[in-house]
């Protein structure tokens, strides 16, 4: 993409290593890391055509299941793109899960807001996907504050915010005051009102058959505008120079302070939005367990991503399809959706361990 | 000034007996990659005396202990301890051969009391901590170091740390000790009682090798001396306290002598040619009362007054580590002054951030050219523009052609020498980077005044022409400069007039002519003639 910097011929090589490292370790780790969970198919005495079969089709069988998958991706894609934006500063923004879980809190009560079916022009929807961005950015911003004001390490501060954040979601569907539906019986369950339609991000197709939403344009806008902004806008060009040297940054007039609270924030805004994209495109009411690990996950996709948009892009299709395929692996040949998580620790390692020597190799 | 006077109130060096050499090093150098961090060092380092290593930052000084202590390896020459061959691979090694050395950072457990942290890594089985402290008590004690063994370490100062550090390497009971800029880190009234700790530690019969850069604590300790500078020993001194002067000279002049101060790049300034100027001109730059205090107590600017007008150059002397560097980092916007308050054309700066600074036509040339100046890892065209990228911003992106451009014009009029505009700013020579430096800092919108801060160190001697010529354009161009520099005999030639630091305080002032020359050395080592 368009963040690939031109060399000069001299070290051509090492552009071929760094290919070879961006493109060719990824895939070799994800083909091992199937292999082994194979053999753990394999070691749980089910039969491997089965386990295989239930994965595909619960990833690509259907244009409902692809639908579902892409739907997971946009989330993880939101979420891996933030932490990217965040690590071009220095930062590491391990609090997706509590940014999405503000935007979901935020965007149910505003679709939910009397009124707000009744807004014109798509409003209805677009109004609640902003507030649960601006919700989860300031979630995020509020850590950016907190490590400019008094230094604290952005790490810890996500982190706990995000905690403080999977609370408030629990309370808030726990209390009649704030979202839970009104208890009719002692049945009714911990949750939020549905929303109404006209509040929900509408289907690219229109058909519940293939239930792709609007998100996944929206999305593939966001990650576009982002390559762009990191390697050609001032402001993208700032976020490096705070990443590589605060100290030379602010000497030279950069506002540091400025542009952390600022990449925080953008990082928090997306799993703010990713979170509204949930609510409003896919769950359509707010439960406890909203979150689901996307925030984690979504940390994954950009850590692996070394960087770069396009390795969220990458990252962000195959979690989802793979998350989209467990889920059915587990309803159809009754392998646990677990194994899923270590293929993508596996994956996780291997790149990891991959980049280290490969670093290490660069460095001699 | 004879010996009795420098070292009152300390035992008198012990006789001078003829001194054993226990650790010899003949022509030992060590490499760094390209860079020649010592070369050609051949020094002796005796039992029974303590031996001052001398220069200034980047001498050399913290190489050549690093090499004794076994952390880095000499890339020529050989060490000898005693008769036999001294080559330790690592820190365990030269303790192993008697060798100990205390840190300037010091490898305490805040938590724990005195005792454990000296005991840890020394005992097996079964701790009698009332047994051990006793006996180490009475080792400390037999060198004057008051030591509290039930203390926890975190609640002690600084200088009690640091005895703490000293016993440990005692205890090994070495035979040669290293203390590596051990004043640095000390309030004014912890520094004789360590001088005095030094001077036991040399008459029990050990080596003492000392870093520093404080001359006043050269005379109370030191029976021999080395000057390092440039990676050589460019003088050594049996005598320290009758050659103070000689010393200070081998110090800070460029070939170690006065007369030959015209060859290393400075002599051949053009002329100033400033612009015409009616009546008295307004001032650039104005500090009032400034005092800094660091963080552990130490005062290191004390109520310093100074006025810079237009055009003018104003050279600091000062031996290094005299609040120099605290006063250029306060007027980087890097840290705020304790009290006092300053003003850059007539614009209170006293609480500003670096942006607000440079805004106020303020170009800055700091100490650290990798740290602070400039960021590596971008271009080059990068950092010739960082902060400002902003101008050659078309709807928030950056127009990458018109930035290069303005990059070529910018290397062109400051003759920075690179393949190319995009290459990465870590890959150009020292000159050259320096020279991408001033290239921006100069061409801050409006300059009133411009920092150097040792803008020639380590630089080659045509980079250094061209610094000074850049910075002497400015100077002509009504733009008011402080530079701060070791170099004497540079500020004797590019400054207007000089300002002597010594312990925080302007403690004089004199016009640059090397009439003065003399002059401005002693007041560096603090005598006010």
């Amino acid at each position: 993409m368009t963040d690939i910097p031109q060399h000069p011929p001299v070290i051509r090589s090492a552009v071929y290593k760094d290919m070879f490292g961006r493109i060719a370790i990824p895939i070799i780790a994800v083909v091992a890391a199937f292999l082994v969970g194979l053999i753990a198919v394999m070691a749980m005495g089910v039969s491997l055509e089965r386990a295989i079969s239930a994965f595909i089709n619960g990833a690509f069988g259907s244009a409902y299941s692809i639908s579902a998958s892409l739907n997971r991706s946009v989330s993880l894609a939101l979420v891996g793109i933030g932490f990217v934006i965040a690590a071009r500063a220095g930062l590491t923004n391990v609090g997706g899960e509590g940014q999405i879980a503000m935007g979901g809190v935020f965007a149910t009560a505003l679709c939910l807001a009397p009124g707000m079916a009744e807004l014109p022009f798509g409003l209805s929807f677009i109004i609640p996907l902003v507030g649960g961005a601006i919700a989860g950015g300031v979630w995020g911003a509020i850590a950016g504050f907190l490590k400019v004001r008094a230094g604290a390490n952005e790490v810890i501060t996500t982190l706990l915010l995000s905690f403080i954040a999977i609370w408030l979601l629990y309370w808030s569907v726990q209390s009649e005051n704030l979202l839970r539906q009104p208890m009719t019986s002692s049945a009714t369950l911990p949750e939020s009102l549905s929303i109404p339609a006209s509040t929900q991000v509408p289907l690219l197709t229109g058909s519940y058959a293939s239930p792709v939403t609007w998100g996944l344009p929206l999305t593939i806008v966001i990650a576009i505008a982002a390559a762009i902004i990191l390697s050609r806008s001032v402001f993208g060009f700032n976020l490096k120079a705070i990443g590589f040297n605060p100290v030379a940054a602010a000497r030279a007039g950069i506002a540091v302070g400025a542009g952390v609270v600022t990449a925080l924030f953008v990082a928090g805004a997306l799993g703010g939005l990713a979170g509204a994209v949930m609510l409003q495109g896919e769950q359509y009411s707010l439960k406890a367990g909203f979150c689901s690990n996307y925030g984690f996950d979504g940390l994954v996709v950009g850590l692996l991503a070394r960087n770069s948009i396009t390795g969220v892009i990458a990252g962000a299709l195959l979690f989802g399809f793979m998350r989209s395929g467990g889920i059915s692996m587990e309803m159809m040949a009754s392998v646990p959706s677990a194994l899923v998580g270590i293929i993508q620790g596996m994956i996780v390692v291997s790149i990891a361990g991959a980049a280290y020597f490969l670093d290490r190799g660069s460095a001699r | 000034m004879n010996q009795g006077a420098a070292v009152q109130g300390v035992p008198a060096p012990a006789e001078k007996t003829e001194p054993q050499p226990l650790l010899t090093l003949s022509g030992v150098g060590k490499r760094f990659g390209e860079f020649s961090a010592l070369s050609d060092i051949d020094i002796a380092f005796n039992a029974h005396q303590a031996h001052c290593l001398l220069g200034e930052n980047g001498a050399g000084k913290s190489t050549l202990c690093n090499l004794v202590f076994g952390i880095h390896q000499p890339t020529s020459g050989v060490m000898r301890l005693e008769d036999a061959p001294y080559a330790p691979a690592n820190p365990r090694d030269a303790m192993g051969h008697g060798v100990a050395m205390v840190h300037q950072h010091f490898s305490l457990i805040n938590e724990l009391p005195v005792i454990d942290n000296l005991l840890i890594g020394k005992k097996f089985g079964r701790l009698n901590r009332k047994a051990e402290a006793e006996k180490i008590t009475a080792l400390a004690t037999e060198f004057g170091l008051d030591l509290a063994p039930f203390e926890i370490v975190g609640d002690l100062s600084v200088g009690q740390r640091q005895r703490i550090e000293i016993v440990k390497c005692l205890m090994q009971r070495p035979r040669l000790l290293i203390l590596d800029e051990p004043t640095a880190v000390l309030l004014p009234e912890e520094i004789n009682s360590l001088l005095d700790v030094c001077r036991r530690v040399a008459e029990s019969g050990c080596a003492v090798v000392m870093v520093t850069h404080k001359l006043a604590e050269i005379a109370r300790v030191a029976d021999r001396v080395t000057v390092l500078r440039g990676g050589r020993a460019v003088a050594h001194s049996a005598e320290p306290s009758n050659d103070m002067d000689a010393l200070v000279r081998a110090m800070i002049s460029r070939e170690g002598g006065a007369g030959d101060n015209r060859n290393f790049g400075v002599s051949a300034l053009p002329p100033r040619n400033p612009a015409p100027h009616r009546g008295p001109r307004p001032e650039a730059m104005q500090i009032d009362n400034l005092s800094f205090v660091d963080e552990i107590g130490v005062k290191r600017l004390d109520s310093v007054t100074l006025t810079i007008t237009e055009g003018e150059i104003v050279g600091v002397a000062g031996v290094e580590g005299n609040g120099q560097s605290e006063l250029g980092s306060i007027l980087a916007g890097l840290s705020r002054a304790t009290s006092g308050r300053w003003f850059a054309a007539g614009r209170e700066m006293t609480a500003a951030k670096p942006r607000q600074i440079t805004a106020a036509g303020v170009g800055v040339i700091p100490e650290d050219r990798h740290l602070v100046a400039s960021i590596g890892q971008l271009s080059l065209a990068d950092n010739l523009q960082l902060g400002r990228m902003q101008r050659f911003a078309r709807y928030g992106l950056i127009d990458r052609k018109d930035q290069r451009e303005a990059a070529s014009t910018l290397m062109q009029r400051f003759d920075v020498r690179a393949p190319d505009s995009q290459s990465a700013f870590s890959t150009l020579s020292g000159g050259n980077q320096q020279k991408a430096v001033l290239a921006r800092e100069l061409t801050t919108p409006n300059l009133r005044f411009l920092l150097a801060a040792h803008p020639t160190r380590g630089l080659d001697i045509g980079a250094i022409e061209a610094v000074y010529t850049f910075i002497r354009q400015a100077a002509d161009r009504n733009t008011g400069v402080l530079l701060i520099s070791s170099e004497l005999d540079e500020l004797l030639a590019v400054a207007d007039r000089i300002v002597v630091f010594y312990r925080g305080r302007i403690i004089g002032e004199r016009p640059a002519s090397s009439d003065n020359r003399d002059h401005i050395g002693l007041l560096m080592s603090g005598k006010t003639p």
